[in-house]
């Protein structure tokens, strides 16, 4: 049931034909757990706060870092050193009273991933293949939806993985782009947006998602473009799981 | 075949900035040895070494993924091959 606060907070999302007070109801309910608090993180964090889903997972296991602020806008200059999962709280709680955050300031390993996801739908905001590849493999098991984006300079990806459905992130990914990534903040935060959006439509159970198929954003030109995927009939990660 | 080779915009720089570039070509293999040999520069971006396709190059024919054993399927005349380098960042 929501509250006035919540009526008063959510009306002009509310309003939309499709969502009313069921759709706003259900991400009350819902859980997400957004394994990134980086660039990406910001970005999909931000708008999933606002938007009133009720209990949000951070995993990151870094500090803030000056080189940080130029995308990572959950962190601000008073905020460095600290962990990022830490302030990261601290902001979105002041956005929204009315949700759940929970901070884990953990690298994600092989250890510790089936614990730290638990039944928790993805966001992959990760910058490490490794680690994505982790999730990915937790996804498949638990049957869970992976949101998956990765950005470099002005270019960005997303897609949506739902387990049995579509191809999965070692069907999209042999390897990426090695070495230290370039980065212009408004790149994460057009792609944690795209990203934030699937969130919402999967809970809400609205629209059309981006499923099995890549997003490719091209900043310099401006243009999204679309390729897309299907499983790898080689993968091993789907195979294992089928 | 005359085929179009669209180029993502991390690698445009070794295509003098050009989105697009008409190769000849029967495969997309053979279509990326075309551009390599417009474009010499852009070789250590899609090959290793030995001449193997790097890991973090993906193809699309026509709008859809090509695995790596599909990348000597015929292609037909207006195709288009378009070549992404995966990213990692957050």
């Amino acid at each position: 049931m929501l509250s006035q606060q919540e009526l008063a907070r959510y009306e002009r999302q509310i309003m939309m034909p499709d969502w009313g007070e069921a759709g706003q109801e259900k991400l009350k309910q819902a859980k997400i757990m957004v394994a990134g608090a980086g660039g990406l993180g910001s970005a999909v964090l931000t708008y999933l706060t606002v938007a009133g889903v009720g209990r949000i997972r951070i995993i990151d296991g870094d500090r803030v870092d000056l080189s940080n602020l130029n995308r990572q806008t959950l962190h601000s200059d008073k905020d460095i050193g600290r962990k990022k999962v830490d302030s990261a709280k601290e902001r979105l709680e002041a956005l929204n009273e009315d949700i759940r955050i929970e901070a884990v300031g953990q690298m994600i390993t092989e250890e510790n991933v089936l614990d730290l996801v638990a039944d928790f739908p993805i966001v992959d905001a990760l910058d490490n293949l490794a680690a994505r590849l982790l999730l990915n493999r937790v996804a498949l098991r638990r049957n869970l939806p992976l949101f998956h984006g990765a950005v470099c300079g002005f270019e960005g990806r997303a897609t949506t993985m739902i387990p049995g459905q579509t191809p999965c992130l070692r069907c999209l990914y042999q390897g990426v782009l090695p070495g230290r990534i370039p980065v212009v903040g408004v790149t994460p935060a057009v792609i944690g947006c795209v990203q934030a959006t699937e969130v919402i439509k999967y809970i809400i159970g609205i629209g059309e998602l981006l499923t099995s198929r890549l997003l490719i954003y091209d900043g310099l030109s401006l243009r999204f473009s679309e390729t897309k995927l299907r499983k790898d009939p080689d993968c091993a990660e789907c195979q294992s799981t089928q | 075949m005359n085929v179009n080779v669209r180029v993502s915009s991390l690698l445009r720089k070794f295509t003098n900035w050009q989105e697009m570039v008409a190769v000849t070509g029967d495969t997309a293999i053979e279509c990326l040895r075309n551009l390599e040999a417009q474009f010499p520069s852009i070789r250590e971006w899609l090959y290793d070494q030995q001449g193997e396709l790097l890991s973090q190059v993906q193809i699309f024919v026509n709008g859809e993924r090509a695995y790596t054993h599909e990348l000597t399927n015929p292609l037909r005349d207006g195709d288009e091959v378009f070549i992404v380098l995966a990213i990692g960042g957050g």
